[in-house]
């Protein structure tokens, strides 16, 4: 892909006008299914996603009844680390074909889905408190409508938000954003720059990586980075992303609170009051 | 076939399901939730959610169930026909524009999660809409750009929640109507049979199903995507958007498709309308039948031991149980009985008859769908 962030130089903003470390904007609506026991939508710039959660739930029935993928996509994605005694967490992700700018069907069994999946399932059980729900299960299933870059960061985004929303307890809001570094030529490149919440032509031309942490705090808890980097460079680069992830943090606990401001409010949750998906054609 | 999707974690008794088929065969016909008989949920409908698509809906049945359309286009060069084959076909076309699409230009898909891809269920869904979608041959002349380049149409349909609350057939069908009404290619630039060249500027796209107020630049719109509505019956009664409980006790269930054409109505020649009367009104069409299977005709009836082969010699002959046979034949009050036999012709006749009547439900329905503003 020609692209050129070398003008990135010039006047040291990237190609949709953000400076290094801003992040695009940010939409989330939580509990936009009434039917579901938890959802979410997010937007992160042009990558938007739904998040459904089911559970906790007794295990196994739904399981087994609701086709083989579900639990084909268990074994691929639970972590039963101790099957008895902590809830399992399910994630399936559906990539809508509508969702890139070329239509592209992804299916259930490719692998790169299952390795989003692994890691969303692998991340959210180092949060959740699953020892509280022994013998059941949390299944969350992931919408991605639209992608446009930082798609593993909005998923976990999306997946946080929705838990809140279900009443799942956990540790912290687990947060993500991922971050990329301009320096991609030579080791001497001193005025290299961290870049966060990359787009999805920055995430083709420069080395990025995921972090998510646990709430504000520097605690990784989540670090992907499937790209060749400078070592020299990653340290900036996590701090960078843990600076997102501190704003986003600001912005998805503000979204809970005022849906939890407005439940309050109404006196109890209204049915189908959050339909609004407000989304400019 | 579609059993996968009608019957999931439905808890009733068998007392249950007595109670609520004896309700439903009244006359008139006591529903659960205190609906008429062609009463539809109420359900929450938006069009171009996804700015990424070339036409997208979103719609909420009242039970939650939700789900995501996503209309997207691609040109794709036209198969190259055989030698003989093509010469006809150009030389027909030359004669006349003759503007003919293929099945396959339309590729439509069912995404449900915790489904496989390949599950009877979802693929069932998905033949059944594109049966409705390609049965008159008109929608994929939309597609046609020239004789050697066409559009290639992908529906992706997402249900949100599952399993989903009720059949989605209904769903899916209204959201895959909206989206495409919401659909809109590029207007094309190019000229006859060149590589087509299409303009940048999104608001001089057309809509692939023209407004009315639009109509005038072009003889053959009119038409709209099909409407495809589950219509269910218990004893002589014909109920429409069943609810899951009602689904489970039903006789039979019909997925009936309907087209509307709001063309000329000189061609007398449409011999296929059963539309009432032709001049007031919507025309309406019926595209496709489809019967559904409820999860009632699942159910394996009941065998006395006597006659069971696989319980051989667990029972007493029959002689001594009189009432075995009149158990499994007669209707025993407060006891379910899964329906056996086929459904008679005229109920069925009386479905399709009810769906496409003036004033029918199947108007009721576009009427509704037409106050969905198409953004």
């Amino acid at each position: 892909m020609p692209l050129d962030t070398s003008t990135y130089n010039l006047a040291l903003l990237r190609i949709d006008g953000r400076r290094w470390n801003e992040l695009r904007q940010l939409r989330g609506q939580i509990r936009t299914q009434a039917a579901a026991d938890g959802s979410s939508y997010l937007e992160m710039g042009n990558t938007k996603i739904m998040c459904v959660v089911t559970g906790p739930s007794e295990e196994g029935k739904r399981r087994n009844q609701g086709a083989s993928s579900a639990s084909a996509a268990g074994s691929g994605s639970s972590t039963s680390a101790s099957a008895t005694n902590a809830a399992d967490i399910l994630v399936s992700v559906v990539v809508g074909g509508f969702s890139t700018v070329d239509r592209k069907k992804r299916a259930r069994s490719d692998k790169r889905i299952q390795e989003l999946q692994a890691t969303l399932a692998k991340s959210l059980a180092a949060v959740l408190h699953t020892h509280l729900f022994p013998r059941s299960t949390i299944s969350l299933s992931l919408h991605i409508l639209s992608q446009d870059g930082s798609l593993l960061a909005c998923m976990i985004n999306a997946a946080t938000l929705a838990l809140v929303d279900a009443g799942v307890p956990m540790t912290d809001y687990l947060v993500a954003c991922s971050a990329g570094s301009t320096s991609s030529h030579s080791a001497a490149d001193e005025r290299a720059d961290p870049l966060i919440d990359l787009n999805n032509q920055e995430e083709q031309e420069l080395p990025f990586l995921t972090v998510g942490t646990l709430g504000a705090s520097d605690k990784v808890v989540v670090l992907v980075c499937e790209s060749r980097v400078q070592v020299s460079r990653l340290e900036g680069m996590m701090v960078a992303a843990a600076d997102g992830c501190v704003n986003i943090r600001a912005y998805l606990d503000s979204v809970v609170r005022e849906k939890g401001h407005r439940m309050v409010a109404e006196g109890a949750v209204e049915k189908g009051a959050s339909m609004a998906m407000d989304i400019d054609v | 076939m579609a059993s996968a999707t009608t019957q999931q974690h439905l808890l009733l008794s068998p007392a249950e399901l007595a109670y609520l088929h004896s309700s439903l065969s009244l006359t008139p016909p006591v529903r659960p939730d205190g609906r008429t008989a062609t009463q539809f949920r109420p359900l929450t409908a938006e069009t171009g959610v996804l700015p990424a698509a070339n036409g997208s809906a979103r719609v909420c049945f009242a039970d939650g169930t939700e789900a995501v359309v996503g209309v997207k286009a691609e040109v794709e060069k036209r198969k190259v026909l055989p030698l003989s084959k093509g010469h006809e076909q150009i030389r027909e076309s030359d004669g006349d524009d003759a503007v003919a699409g293929e099945n396959d230009w339309v590729e439509i898909t069912v995404e449900i999660p915790g489904y496989r891809d390949d599950d009877s269920s979802t693929v069932f869904l998905a033949t059944m809409l594109s049966e409705a979608l390609l049965a008159d041959g008109e929608f994929t002349k939309k597609l046609w750009i020239n004789r050697r380049f066409h559009w290639k149409l992908y529906i992706d349909q997402i249900i949100l929640i599952s399993p989903p609350l009720s059949y989605p057939l209904p769903l899916l069908s209204l959201t895959t109507h909206l989206a495409l009404l919401s659909t809109r290619l590029p207007r094309l630039k190019s000229e006859a049979d060149e590589d087509p060249m299409f303009d940048d500027d999104w608001d001089a796209s057309r809509f692939i199903y023209p407004r009315q107020s639009s109509d005038t630049t072009s003889a053959t719109v009119g038409s709209r995507p099909p409407v495809t509505l589950l219509v269910m019956a218990v004893g002589d009664n014909i109920i429409f958007d069943p609810s899951k409980e009602e689904l489970a006790v039903a006789d039979s269930a019909l997925a009936v498709s309907v087209g509307e054409r709001n063309a000329p109505v000189d061609e007398a020649s449409e011999t296929m309308d059963v539309d009432g009367e032709p001049q007031a009104g919507r025309q309406l069409r019926l595209l496709s039948v489809r019967t559904i299977d409820p999860p009632s005709r699942l159910t394996a009836p009941g065998v006395p031991n006597a006659v069971n082969a696989a319980a051989w010699g667990q029972g007493g002959p029959v002689a001594k149980d009189p009432g075995a046979r009149a158990a499994e034949i007669d209707d025993v009050e407060g006891v379910w009985k899964a329906p056996r036999g086929g459904t008679k012709v005229a109920i069925l006749g009386a479905m399709v008859q009810k769906v496409l009547e003036k004033g029918g439900i199947a108007e009721e329905v576009l009427d509704g769908l037409d106050a969905v503003d198409l953004g």
